[in-house]
């Protein structure tokens, strides 16, 4: 697979571009900046993300694992007694379940940001381009991934819409 | 007609009275903006900086020196007696971590509440908080007695088939503390993966490249990852806020849920959070008006950012100050003959009173300073009044430790502490090492979130533009 990286001026050319290309059927597209650009998940059809729910069901596990853990070790398999309490109070365990609550959530979207975008991942064929090191730098650019036959009409399509260079990304063999 | 000008330009003024000192100088393009903050990442390594990298690599030859010394003689070596058992370990430890939380605040409980003037100061708050954290983490290790036992912390199956007791204040530290460093780390991280991938296409030399490639996992600046990421970190934000404050809470229960006077008090946790913020925004400041000095980053780190950390030392230092004056209301009005004898006698007249008047001077008056704006924009004042602060709570802890466990509730078991040499070595080492970290990372990584100005300055021309075209669409 191909992709062809074509630069844009600003925000709104890019996005002109992105919404042209969806309607032209593109779908393999991609956008590149060095910040955040608003709206463009609309321009490109992405869905939300859905790292709020791996967060919620890794916080939910978390705490109440860390609750069990406490009721289990301290309530059941090694009762300690301290000062005639009860072996399993709840009030002292509320810190510790909020803490790996806290824990796993966190962890869950880090490792969920890795899933979902494929980290690590040092090669890609986009850093073929040498041009494109701007992309992360001051530069917009938009990708999109061809087929050998689409190469040509999407080529020309991107000059139309007003990319100020476009090139091919190959992987290296 | 003349009167709607007149209103017109009344606005304009109204708006710049209300925006004050702008977040960023000028308006500089991407380009511009990263080769100015990458700058120290490219630039040969200066004198300056080598000496004091030397200065802070000595003191953490120290700190590992004294370290060994611990390992191979035990706690004997410091000056913790009995009742004293929590002395330098334990003041170092709170005086650490309180340290850590600003960079939390700023980082999170700011962008949360959509402070602008976060951005520029984000990346440098939370470095602080990371290598603050380390320091925190060495202190209650090494006073365990037994370090080398230190994993009998964590519950885990042992041969021993015993488990933790987590009805302990100290229980509830490890889990807080270790998962405070996590949170951090990978806050810091994630917002750090857009940087390290500009380093990494910025980077003339090939070595570069390929370690700054390796450290940014391959981020493309895709709309997929920015969508992802933007989640992630705010939730991680999210999250961090009651962290922090739940860290320090927990940190103040190890006194709190105890029974010696003067730890004895429900005040503990707010005035513990209170104090937290406040040392930390003091260290903030401490270290970042050399730096951005050093790095030319006025234009980034402007006066507005200054100058809102300064109100936000003044307000903390009115809650701690709230926080000493309820506590001696409360040691007065309970009746209690011995919270009464430490808040009158032992902490006005005691052995340490030089300590407690230091603080009160430190954490009460100096941050009054800030009430006038022509202290506020002098940097040798602000710097100086910060540090002081740094001194003030480091005070306060003391005032909390060791004053409140020398004279309990016996007479007969009353007993003084003098910290030795190896407490002494521990404490200005673990200084050096957090130096250490700090000079490695200014070096290295970016100091100022890039992507993130960039980001803020995109905003701002908006606001610019559709400032410019609103009143003449409106009349």
């Amino acid at each position: 697979m191909a992709y062809l990286l074509a630069e844009f001026k600003d925000d709104q050319a890019l996005l002109a571009a992105a919404r042209r290309l969806r309607e032209l059927g593109h779908h393999r597209l991609d956008a590149h900046s060095p910040y955040p650009v608003h709206g463009i998940d609309e321009a490109l059809g992405l869905r939300k993300s859905r790292i709020p729910l791996i967060a919620l069901v890794g916080g939910v596990a978390g705490a109440v694992g860390g609750y069990v853990m406490q009721w289990w070790m301290n309530g059941v398999d090694f009762v300690i007694n301290v000062g005639n309490r009860l072996p399993h109070s709840p009030p002292t365990n509320i810190p510790i379940t909020f803490e790996t609550g806290v824990l796993l959530a966190s962890l869950s979207i880090v490792l969920g940001l890795f899933a979902l975008c494929g980290f690590p991942r040092t090669y890609h064929p986009v850093f073929e381009v040498e041009a494109f090191r701007t992309a992360s730098v001051d530069a917009l650019w938009l990708s999109a991934e061809v087929s050998g036959a689409e190469e040509e009409p999407v080529t020309r399509e991107l000059h139309q819409l007003g990319a100020l260079q476009v090139s091919l990304a190959e992987e290296a063999r | 007609m003349s009167g709607v000008i007149r209103r017109v330009a009344v606005e304009a003024k109204d708006l710049e009275l209300l925006e004050g000192t702008p977040v960023l100088a000028g308006r500089p393009g991407d380009r511009q903006l990263t080769e100015d903050l990458f700058q120290p990442v490219w630039a040969r390594t200066r004198r300056g900086w080598l000496a004091l990298f030397g200065i802070c690599a000595a003191l953490t030859g120290v700190l590992f020196t004294a370290i060994g010394y611990t390992f191979a003689v035990g706690v004997g070596a410091w000056g913790n007696n009995i009742p004293v058992a929590w002395a330098f370990g334990i003041i170092n430890f709170v005086w650490w971590i309180g340290i850590g939380h600003a960079g939390t605040l700023i980082s999170a409980i700011l962008l949360l509440f959509q402070q602008r003037w976060r951005t520029s100061i984000n990346r440098f708050a939370e470095a602080m908080t990371l290598f603050a954290v380390m320091q925190a983490g060495l202190f209650p290790i090494l006073h365990l007695g037994r370090p080398w036992f230190a994993w009998w912390l964590f519950p885990y199956p042992s041969t021993l088939g015993i488990w933790p007791q987590f009805k302990s204040a100290l229980m509830w530290d490890v889990f807080a503390v270790s998962t405070y460093f996590t949170v951090s780390f990978l806050f810091w991280y994630v917002g750090l993966l857009p940087d390290l991938a500009a380093l990494r296409d910025a980077s003339k030399s090939r070595a570069a490249r390929i370690a700054y490639g390796i450290f940014s996992l391959g981020w493309r600046g895709s709309a997929a990852h920015w969508r992802h990421w933007r989640i992630a970190y705010l939730l991680l934000a999210g999250l961090a806020t009651p962290l922090v404050l739940s860290v320090h809470t927990i940190v103040s229960f190890d006194f709190a849920i105890s029974q010696v006077p003067g730890w004895h008090t429900t005040i503990f946790p707010p005035y513990f959070v209170a104090g937290a913020i406040f040392s930390g925004f003091a260290m903030v400041l401490s270290l970042m008006i050399p730096a951005r000095k050093a790095f030319h980053f006025e234009h980034v780190i402007t006066q507005h950012h200054i100058d809102n950390m300064t109100k936000v030392l003044l307000a903390t230092g009115l809650m701690v100050s709230y926080g000493y004056l309820c506590e001696h209301f409360m040691a007065w009005y309970s009746g209690n003959p011995y919270e009464y004898f430490v808040f009158f006698n032992t902490r006005l007249r005691g052995p340490y009173a030089p300590v407690y008047w230091l603080m009160l001077f430190c954490n009460v008056v100096v941050p009054h300073v800030f009430w006038w704006k022509k202290a506020r924009s002098n940097m040798a004042v602000v710097w100086v009044a910060a540090l002081l602060v740094n001194v003030g709570m480091w005070t306060e802890r003391f005032n909390i430790i060791v004053t409140s466990l020398h004279r309990d509730f016996l007479p007969s078991s009353w007993a003084n502490y003098k910290p030795t040499i190896v407490d002494w070595s521990i404490y200005v080492g673990t200084l050096g090492f957090f130096g250490f970290l700090f000079l490695l990372f200014l070096r290295f990584v970016p100091s100022v979130a890039a992507s993130e100005v960039k980001e803020l300055r995109r905003e701002l021309e908006h606001e610019a533009h559709a400032r410019e075209h609103a009143p003449a669409q409106g009349r």
